[in-house]
Protein backbone atom coordinates (compact mmCIF):
# COMPACT_ATOMS: atom_id res chain seq x y z
CA UNK A 1 0.00 0.00 0.00
CA UNK A 2 1.03 3.28 -0.75
CA UNK A 3 0.26 5.47 2.25
CA UNK A 4 3.67 5.82 4.03
CA UNK A 5 4.24 8.57 2.05
CA UNK A 6 1.15 10.44 1.43
CA UNK A 7 2.24 13.65 2.50
CA UNK A 8 5.76 13.52 1.40
CA UNK A 9 3.96 13.09 -1.62
CA UNK A 10 1.47 15.44 -1.49
CA UNK A 11 4.54 18.45 -0.71
CA UNK A 12 6.46 16.81 -3.36
CA UNK A 13 3.63 16.72 -5.81
CA UNK A 14 3.18 20.35 -5.08
CA UNK A 15 6.25 22.00 -5.18
CA UNK A 16 7.19 19.86 -8.79
CA UNK A 17 3.75 21.81 -9.91
CA UNK A 18 3.46 24.93 -8.65
CA UNK A 19 0.52 25.99 -10.94
CA UNK A 20 -3.28 27.52 -9.78
CA UNK A 21 -4.58 23.83 -11.15
CA UNK A 22 -2.22 22.47 -8.08
CA UNK A 23 -3.42 24.73 -5.47
CA UNK A 24 -7.19 24.62 -6.09
CA UNK A 25 -6.91 20.70 -6.29
CA UNK A 26 -4.93 20.59 -2.74
CA UNK A 27 -7.07 22.99 -0.85
CA UNK A 28 -10.26 21.21 -2.81
CA UNK A 29 -9.01 18.57 -0.84
CA UNK A 30 -7.81 20.06 2.61
CA UNK A 31 -11.53 21.67 2.54
CA UNK A 32 -12.92 18.42 1.78
CA UNK A 33 -11.50 16.59 4.45
CA UNK A 34 -12.14 19.06 7.05
CA UNK A 35 -16.03 19.40 5.73
CA UNK A 36 -16.39 15.70 6.11
CA UNK A 37 -15.18 16.26 10.34
CA UNK A 38 -17.76 19.58 10.20
CA UNK A 39 -20.66 16.79 8.71
CA UNK A 40 -20.00 14.00 11.88
CA UNK A 41 -19.68 17.03 14.35
CA UNK A 42 -22.95 18.70 13.06
CA UNK A 43 -24.71 15.45 12.93
CA UNK A 44 -23.54 14.95 16.15
CA UNK A 45 -25.22 18.21 17.56
CA UNK A 46 -28.61 18.19 15.89
CA UNK A 47 -29.03 14.77 16.77
CA UNK A 48 -29.74 15.57 20.20
CA UNK A 49 -33.61 16.70 18.85
CA UNK A 50 -33.86 12.92 19.29
CA UNK A 51 -33.86 13.48 22.62
CA UNK A 52 -36.07 16.40 22.80
CA UNK A 53 -36.44 19.98 22.62
CA UNK A 54 -34.79 20.87 25.85
CA UNK A 55 -31.58 19.52 25.03
CA UNK A 56 -31.67 20.29 21.63
CA UNK A 57 -31.42 24.29 22.69
CA UNK A 58 -28.70 23.48 24.95
CA UNK A 59 -25.91 21.69 22.75
CA UNK A 60 -27.12 24.88 20.20
CA UNK A 61 -26.71 27.10 22.70
CA UNK A 62 -23.18 25.78 23.38
CA UNK A 63 -22.73 26.28 19.29
CA UNK A 64 -23.70 30.32 19.25
CA UNK A 65 -21.25 31.39 21.53
CA UNK A 66 -19.06 34.57 19.92
CA UNK A 67 -15.90 32.00 19.81
CA UNK A 68 -18.31 29.37 17.11
CA UNK A 69 -19.46 33.18 15.32
CA UNK A 70 -14.97 33.52 14.49
CA UNK A 71 -14.82 29.52 13.56
CA UNK A 72 -18.45 29.85 11.38
CA UNK A 73 -16.21 32.42 9.24
CA UNK A 74 -13.34 29.25 8.51
CA UNK A 75 -16.51 26.91 7.87
CA UNK A 76 -18.40 29.11 5.40
CA UNK A 77 -14.74 29.94 3.70
CA UNK A 78 -14.19 26.17 3.50
CA UNK A 79 -17.90 25.50 1.96
CA UNK A 80 -17.52 28.35 -0.84
CA UNK A 81 -13.99 27.34 -1.78
CA UNK A 82 -15.07 23.87 -2.24
CA UNK A 83 -18.70 24.87 -3.34
CA UNK A 84 -17.19 27.10 -6.06
CA UNK A 85 -14.70 25.13 -6.99
CA UNK A 86 -16.54 22.21 -7.52
CA UNK A 87 -18.58 23.72 -10.14
CA UNK A 88 -15.46 25.38 -11.44
CA UNK A 89 -14.10 21.98 -12.48
CA UNK A 90 -17.53 20.54 -13.43
CA UNK A 91 -18.39 23.39 -15.85
CA UNK A 92 -14.40 22.66 -17.77
CA UNK A 93 -14.39 19.10 -17.78
CA UNK A 94 -18.41 18.38 -19.08
CA UNK A 95 -18.74 22.07 -20.90
CA UNK A 96 -15.52 20.75 -22.59
CA UNK A 97 -13.74 23.93 -21.32
CA UNK A 98 -10.74 22.80 -19.48
CA UNK A 99 -8.50 25.28 -21.50
CA UNK A 100 -10.05 28.43 -19.95
CA UNK A 101 -9.60 27.18 -16.42
CA UNK A 102 -7.40 29.22 -15.20
CA UNK A 103 -10.08 31.72 -16.48
CA UNK A 104 -12.46 30.11 -14.38
CA UNK A 105 -10.33 29.95 -11.67
CA UNK A 106 -9.93 33.80 -10.92
CA UNK A 107 -13.59 34.25 -11.84
CA UNK A 108 -14.20 31.61 -9.05
CA UNK A 109 -12.04 33.25 -6.41
CA UNK A 110 -14.08 36.81 -7.34
CA UNK A 111 -17.14 35.18 -6.44
CA UNK A 112 -15.92 33.80 -3.12
CA UNK A 113 -13.70 37.12 -1.93
CA UNK A 114 -17.68 38.63 -2.19
CA UNK A 115 -19.21 35.87 -0.41
CA UNK A 116 -16.84 36.15 1.93
CA UNK A 117 -17.46 39.59 2.84
CA UNK A 118 -20.67 39.37 2.95
CA UNK A 119 -19.89 36.56 5.39
CA UNK A 120 -17.86 38.68 7.60
CA UNK A 121 -19.67 41.67 7.88
CA UNK A 122 -23.06 39.46 9.00
CA UNK A 123 -20.71 37.84 11.28
CA UNK A 124 -18.74 40.13 13.39
CA UNK A 125 -22.44 40.89 15.23
CA UNK A 126 -22.39 38.02 16.26
CA UNK A 127 -18.62 37.86 17.31
CA UNK A 128 -19.26 40.64 19.84
CA UNK A 129 -22.66 39.65 21.67
CA UNK A 130 -23.33 36.38 20.55
CA UNK A 131 -26.33 35.11 18.37
CA UNK A 132 -28.73 36.37 21.64
CA UNK A 133 -28.61 38.24 24.24
CA UNK A 134 -27.89 36.42 27.76
CA UNK A 135 -26.98 33.26 26.27
CA UNK B 1 -0.46 4.13 -21.11
CA UNK B 2 -4.01 4.47 -20.36
CA UNK B 3 -5.26 2.19 -17.79
CA UNK B 4 -8.47 0.72 -17.82
CA UNK B 5 -10.75 2.21 -15.36
CA UNK B 6 -13.65 0.04 -13.62
CA UNK B 7 -17.50 0.59 -14.04
CA UNK B 8 -17.88 1.12 -10.74
CA UNK B 9 -14.92 3.57 -10.96
CA UNK B 10 -16.31 6.10 -13.62
CA UNK B 11 -20.15 5.34 -11.75
CA UNK B 12 -18.79 6.85 -8.55
CA UNK B 13 -16.60 9.41 -10.08
CA UNK B 14 -19.96 10.46 -12.23
CA UNK B 15 -22.16 10.57 -8.98
CA UNK B 16 -19.44 12.58 -7.03
CA UNK B 17 -20.33 15.07 -9.28
CA UNK B 18 -23.49 14.94 -9.81
CA UNK B 19 -24.43 14.51 -6.04
CA UNK B 20 -21.73 17.74 -5.62
CA UNK B 21 -24.07 20.07 -7.97
CA UNK B 22 -26.80 19.12 -5.93
CA UNK B 23 -25.42 20.25 -2.95
CA UNK B 24 -23.99 23.30 -4.54
CA UNK B 25 -27.72 24.17 -4.50
CA UNK B 26 -28.35 22.50 -1.27
CA UNK B 27 -25.69 24.02 1.03
CA UNK B 28 -26.02 27.64 -0.54
CA UNK B 29 -29.86 27.71 0.05
CA UNK B 30 -28.99 26.26 3.63
CA UNK B 31 -26.14 28.73 4.45
CA UNK B 32 -28.40 31.57 3.30
CA UNK B 33 -31.22 30.79 5.56
CA UNK B 34 -29.29 29.61 8.49
CA UNK B 35 -26.42 31.74 8.40
CA UNK B 36 -27.23 35.66 6.06
CA UNK B 37 -31.33 35.73 6.13
CA UNK B 38 -31.68 34.16 9.57
CA UNK B 39 -29.67 36.52 12.17
CA UNK B 40 -31.11 35.59 15.16
CA UNK B 41 -30.70 32.56 18.08
CA UNK B 42 -30.80 29.04 16.26
CA UNK B 43 -33.23 26.60 18.77
CA UNK B 44 -35.81 23.74 18.60
CA UNK B 45 -38.86 26.65 18.17
CA UNK B 46 -37.03 28.79 15.38
CA UNK B 47 -36.12 25.08 13.47
CA UNK B 48 -39.58 23.37 13.62
CA UNK B 49 -41.37 26.78 13.21
CA UNK B 50 -39.92 26.51 9.69
CA UNK B 51 -40.08 22.81 8.96
CA UNK B 52 -43.66 21.78 10.23
CA UNK B 53 -45.86 23.47 8.08
CA UNK B 54 -43.85 23.22 4.51
CA UNK B 55 -43.92 20.42 2.80
CA UNK B 56 -41.03 21.88 0.49
CA UNK B 57 -38.61 22.18 3.29
CA UNK B 58 -38.95 18.36 4.40
CA UNK B 59 -38.59 17.22 0.91
CA UNK B 60 -35.40 19.68 0.44
CA UNK B 61 -34.04 18.46 4.00
CA UNK B 62 -34.38 14.47 3.11
CA UNK B 63 -32.78 14.94 -0.24
CA UNK B 64 -29.98 17.01 0.85
CA UNK B 65 -28.88 14.85 4.02
CA UNK B 66 -28.38 11.55 1.96
CA UNK B 67 -26.83 13.61 -0.54
CA UNK B 68 -24.41 15.09 1.79
CA UNK B 69 -23.42 11.77 3.22
CA UNK B 70 -22.80 9.58 -0.14
CA UNK B 71 -21.20 12.83 -1.27
CA UNK B 72 -18.68 13.38 2.07
CA UNK B 73 -17.72 8.99 2.26
CA UNK B 74 -17.59 8.82 -1.57
CA UNK B 75 -15.42 12.03 -1.46
CA UNK B 76 -12.88 10.43 0.95
CA UNK B 77 -12.86 7.12 -0.34
CA UNK B 78 -11.94 9.02 -3.67
CA UNK B 79 -8.84 10.36 -1.89
CA UNK B 80 -7.85 6.99 -0.20
CA UNK B 81 -8.92 5.40 -3.54
CA UNK B 82 -5.80 7.93 -4.97
CA UNK B 83 -3.10 5.93 -3.28
CA UNK B 84 -3.43 2.20 -4.59
CA UNK B 85 -5.28 0.23 -1.92
CA UNK B 86 -4.75 -3.16 -1.64
CA UNK B 87 -7.96 -5.00 -2.02
CA UNK B 88 -8.39 -6.31 1.40
CA UNK B 89 -8.05 -2.75 2.50
CA UNK B 90 -10.26 -1.51 0.08
CA UNK B 91 -13.34 -3.80 0.76
CA UNK B 92 -12.80 -3.42 4.75
CA UNK B 93 -12.99 0.24 4.05
CA UNK B 94 -15.76 0.26 1.21
CA UNK B 95 -17.89 -2.11 4.24
CA UNK B 96 -16.75 0.33 7.22
CA UNK B 97 -18.23 3.52 5.01
CA UNK B 98 -21.54 1.71 4.09
CA UNK B 99 -21.97 1.25 7.66
CA UNK B 100 -21.26 4.53 8.52
CA UNK B 101 -23.40 5.94 5.97
CA UNK B 102 -26.34 4.13 7.18
CA UNK B 103 -26.05 5.07 10.84
CA UNK B 104 -25.72 8.60 10.13
CA UNK B 105 -28.84 8.35 7.13
CA UNK B 106 -30.77 7.00 10.49
CA UNK B 107 -29.39 9.57 13.16
CA UNK B 108 -30.22 12.39 10.32
CA UNK B 109 -33.88 10.76 9.20
CA UNK B 110 -34.73 10.38 12.99
CA UNK B 111 -33.45 13.86 13.67
CA UNK B 112 -35.50 15.48 11.16
CA UNK B 113 -38.43 13.74 12.22
CA UNK B 114 -38.14 15.29 15.12
CA UNK B 115 -37.54 18.94 13.91
CA UNK B 116 -40.78 18.11 12.00
CA UNK B 117 -43.24 16.98 14.34
CA UNK B 118 -42.63 20.18 15.98
CA UNK B 119 -42.99 18.60 19.35
CA UNK B 120 -40.76 19.24 22.46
Amino acid sequence: MAFNNMFKNAIDDTNRNKNIGTFAYLFHRITGIGLVIYLILHTYVLSSAISGKESFDKRMGFVQSPLFAVLEVFLIAGVFFHMLNGVRISICDFAGLTKSHKLFFWIEIALFAVIMIITIILQVPKMQSGYYPGM
Amino acid sequence: MAEKVSNQSLLTWFLQRLSGLFLAFFLFTHIDVNHFLHQGMINFGVVSERLSGSFGWKLYYFLFVPFCIFHALNGIWAILADYRPSGGFSVFTKAVFWILGLILTIIGALTLTNLFSGRG
